[in-house]
């Protein structure tokens, strides 16, 4: 009985408590901005710029592919189709950009995160900081989860950028939905809060991705072993935190 | 002046160190000795704060470095230089940029100022042409000497050396206790070096505490040690000799 | 040249900006760099009319509304729009708002003025009108609508009830009917039964007949088709043929009836015994005349005589 409370309450409970430590120590060391600086544009890159191609591929595909579906599946004469470019419109602005990045980006970022910071653990290279008298929360995490969290609206928005172009592209060629219709039902259902709400669900996933992964990467124990199961424990993590902001945002928000 | 007094560590059940209190005078080359498991490398963590004691206290020259603040602490850090076990270099910088590191983090130093001590600590450890490379393209020992490069750079007082010559060569584990002769002798540092390698300790330390079950078993100078009658430490330091002796 | 992260990272959050903007404004079917064409309009009930939502003229969607708000001061709802810059929304404009609120597509339409009028002014008040919308008029006449289908089903339910009656009551006709129906019925039944071996052949016929039929459709479809109009042309005139037999028939029919009820001089003569009666006396009478005759010629030769004497 008290192994099993342990493993389903205390443990969660304990390991949630360091996670809030550990920010805590993060946001302490905001401030000091010049250990760092140069760091976060290296991350920016790394978390931004680096992962657009996988991002903009994915979205187009998903977006191409939603139009397809959408158009197959409603095939009512009382339907007009300009309302398939306003499920993948919406879908894309509301959900499918924020998500599809934010998997990508567990899986892609996360997981360089967490190996990258486990790695430095288990070589002591987080020691070494430490004693060189450098902050080493401040100096590794701080512009990771600051990159995460500017760099991921710019995805959001490439992802909806491509993913309703993608829709619009396979909607016009493959003569599912004229273009001209899909902008029409687009603009009849557009509401400007949406990209807003979208923004708003990439800052937070951002932060979500980029600061669970430096937590399972930063205390990372146990070898090279240890950094494969921070590495896959930080792409788990932020996958299942994600979709619980997901729905804790729309729920709040909507 | 390092003073460690009294401190006891234990991870959950595990008691690592026990009431262990060692003093560390300033100038000198103390060794701390002990098989793997003893407590040793706990007790170097606890040094720079790395590790919080459960009870008693560590003082960096009269400073309690537990009962300061974190930026208190860190700043009593930058008078150490640390080789780490496996010299912990940035594997995302090359040699150059890493003893650069903490040079460009601490000091307002030019960048034709930082080069030229960059290229001394280099040269120190006689690895003046591997500034461009990356620590991956670096052997062992080249690593560790790059490491102590680094760890040297900022003119510490006190070098604390993590198993300098564990998983080294023979003949690099003479190199590199050379180095850590000559940086003892040259730049008047005091340095702690925790090993199991007797070699060494007999080579470079000027004291050794001898660490057994969590405890400090053994304290004294190295001509005390050669001398010493206590069965324990005797084993140890034979079965040292023996694995090293055909050297 | 090595590009350095900054600029990387600058130019993405640039263009990235830029894209979310003209997004923003493409969606909102606002003019992607030009200014808009600012109006406002007042209602007493915006039927679901959101920010969004598309302003059509004469069905064009030329501009959208950007928000709607009851005002505090006339508590009216204020919709403020914008259109194209090249609308010409003259004075006697007048905005209304329809659409299909139950299916969230509500829109504004603006009836423009005459061309020769002013321009509202950017920003200015557009005159409004209510049209009831579809809903709207289906929820006023639902009432008198579900009266007359009340009315319809009472109707209904009497037919109903008295068809129940003449059914449940054993002398009508129908009870009548459906006996002799089910009569016919067990008839055909034991017809069928005695001629399963026939009908089993002529439908074996049948369908050898379709073979050949199918074949020649294969073979030569418009001759069949010829062929099936010829057949059709036949029936025709058979079922006319049929028609008229029929109606022969129905004549037929009425002048035997008429016969057997003794109806016309056929029919008296059909159906007075009477005159039977008096037929069969008067051959009696000449019977026994004439074997009087025969037996006793003398006295009527004599007679004869007398009258051949005259």
């Amino acid at each position: 009985m008290v192994p099993l409370t342990s493993h389903i309450v205390i443990n969660p409970v304990a390991a949630f408590g360091r996670y809030s430590r550990l920010l805590f120590h993060a946001f302490g060391a905001v401030a000091e901005i010049s250990s760092y600086r140069s760091n976060v544009w290296r991350q920016m890159v790394k978390v931004g710029v680096e992962s657009l191609p996988i991002v903009i591929l994915a979205a187009t595909f998903s977006g191409a592919v939603s139009t397809v579906q959408t158009s197959y599946q409603l095939v009512s004469p009382l339907i007009p189709r300009s309302i398939v470019g306003a499920i993948i419109t919406s879908s894309m602005i509301l959900e499918l950009g924020a998500v599809v990045t934010g998997f990508i980006l567990a899986g892609r970022v996360g997981a360089r995160i967490a190996a990258e910071l486990g790695t430095m653990r288990v070589t002591e290279q987080i020691d070494a900081l430490e004693t060189m008298g450098l902050n080493s929360v401040g100096y590794l995490i701080v512009p990771r989860v600051i990159a995460g969290v500017v760099m991921f609206p710019i995805l959001y928005i490439a992802a909806c950028f491509f993913g309703i172009g993608g829709g619009m592209l396979i909607g016009e060629l493959g003569g599912f939905v004229p273009f001209e219709e899909f902008v029409f039902g687009a603009r009849e259902y557009f509401q400007p809060f949406d990209p807003i709400f979208g923004i708003i669900k990439s800052l937070v996933f951002g932060f979500l991705i980029t600061s669970i992964s430096c937590f399972k990467g930063y205390y990372t124990q146990g070898g090279a072993e240890g950094v494969g199961r921070a590495t896959t424990q930080a792409a788990v993590a932020s996958c299942v935190f994600l979709l619980l902001a997901d729905l804790l945002l729309a729920v709040v928000l909507l | 002046m390092i003073s460690v007094s009294h401190i006891s560590k234990s991870f959950g059940e595990k008691h690592v160190l026990r009431d262990v209190s060692v003093d560390i005078p300033e100038g000198e080359t103390v060794a701390i000795i002990g098989r793997s498991g003893s407590g040793k490398s706990v007790l170097m963590k606890h040094l720079i704060g790395l590790m919080q004691p459960d009870a008693g206290t560590v003082t960096v020259d009269g400073i309690d470095i537990n009962a300061i603040t974190y930026a208190e602490l860190r700043r009593v850090r930058r008078n150490f230089g640390v080789l780490f076990q496996g010299g912990a270099l940035f594997d995302s910088m090359n040699s150059f940029e890493n003893v650069a590191f903490p040079l460009r983090t601490f000091t307002d130093m030019s960048d034709a100022d930082i080069s030229k001590v960059v290229k001394d600590c280099l040269a120190m450890v006689e690895l003046e042409d591997v500034g461009s490379k990356m620590p991956s393209e670096l052997s062992g020992g080249m690593q560790k000497r790059v490491a102590l490069a680094r760890a040297v750079a900022l003119q510490p007082r006190y070098i604390i050396y993590d198993e300098p010559t564990s998983g080294l060569d023979p003949e690099t584990s003479n190199t590199i206790d050379e180095l850590i002769r000559n940086l003892a002798d040259r730049l008047n540092v005091t340095s702690i070096v925790v090993t199991h390698d007797m070699h060494s300790v007999l080579n470079i330390a000027d004291r050794a505490a001898f660490i057994y079950e969590g405890r400090v078993h053994w304290t004294g100078t190295i001509e005390e040690l050669h001398h010493s009658d206590d069965q324990i430490l005797k084993a140890f330091v034979t079965a040292n000799e023996y694995k090293i002796g055909p050297s | 040249m090595k590009i350095s992260n900054e600029i990387k990272v600058g130019l993405t959050i640039i263009v990235a900006t830029v894209i979310f903007i003209l997004g923003i404004r493409y969606f909102e079917d606002l003019p992607l760099f030009d200014s808009t064409y600012d109006l406002v309009a007042e209602f007493e009930n915006a039927g679901g009319l959101i920010g969004g939502n598309i302003v059509r003229v004469n069905g064009v969607s030329v501009g959208s509304v950007t928000s709607v708000y009851i005002s505090e001061s006339t508590g009216k709802v204020v919709v403020e729009f914008h259109v194209d810059p090249t609308i010409p929304v003259t004075e006697g404009t007048y905005a209304t708002i329809g659409g299909f609120d139950a299916l969230g597509v509500v829109r504004m339409d603006l009836t423009l003025g005459p061309a020769s009028a002013e321009r509202i002014p950017e920003g200015g008040l557009v005159d409004t009108r209510v049209t009831s919308d579809l809903m709207a008029e289906m929820t006023t006449r639902a009432p008198a609508m579900l009266t007359n289908v009340d009315s319809v089903l009472e109707e209904l339910e009497g037919v109903m009830a008295q068809a129940n009656a003449m059914v449940s009551t054993p002398e009508s006709d129908i009870r009548q009917i459906l006996s002799s129906a089910r009569g016919s019925m067990r008839q055909i039944e034991t017809l069928l039964a005695d001629e399963s071996n026939r009908i089993a052949r002529i439908l074996a016929h049948a369908d050898s007949l379709t073979a050949d039929l199918d074949a020649a459709l294969g073979e030569d479809g418009e001759a069949v088709a010829s062929l099936m109009d010829q057949m059709e042309t036949t029936l025709a005139t058979l079922n006319e043929d049929l028609e008229r037999f029929q109606a022969t028939n129905e004549q037929l029919d009425e002048i035997l009836r008429k016969l057997n009820d003794g109806e016309g001089t056929l029919g008296l003569l059909l159906n007075d015994p009477s005159m039977y009666h008096r037929m069969d006396a008067t051959l009696s009478d000449l019977n026994a005349l004439i074997t009087d005759f025969q037996r006793n010629p003398g006295r009527y030769l004599k007679e004869m005589n007398l009258v051949d004497l005259f």
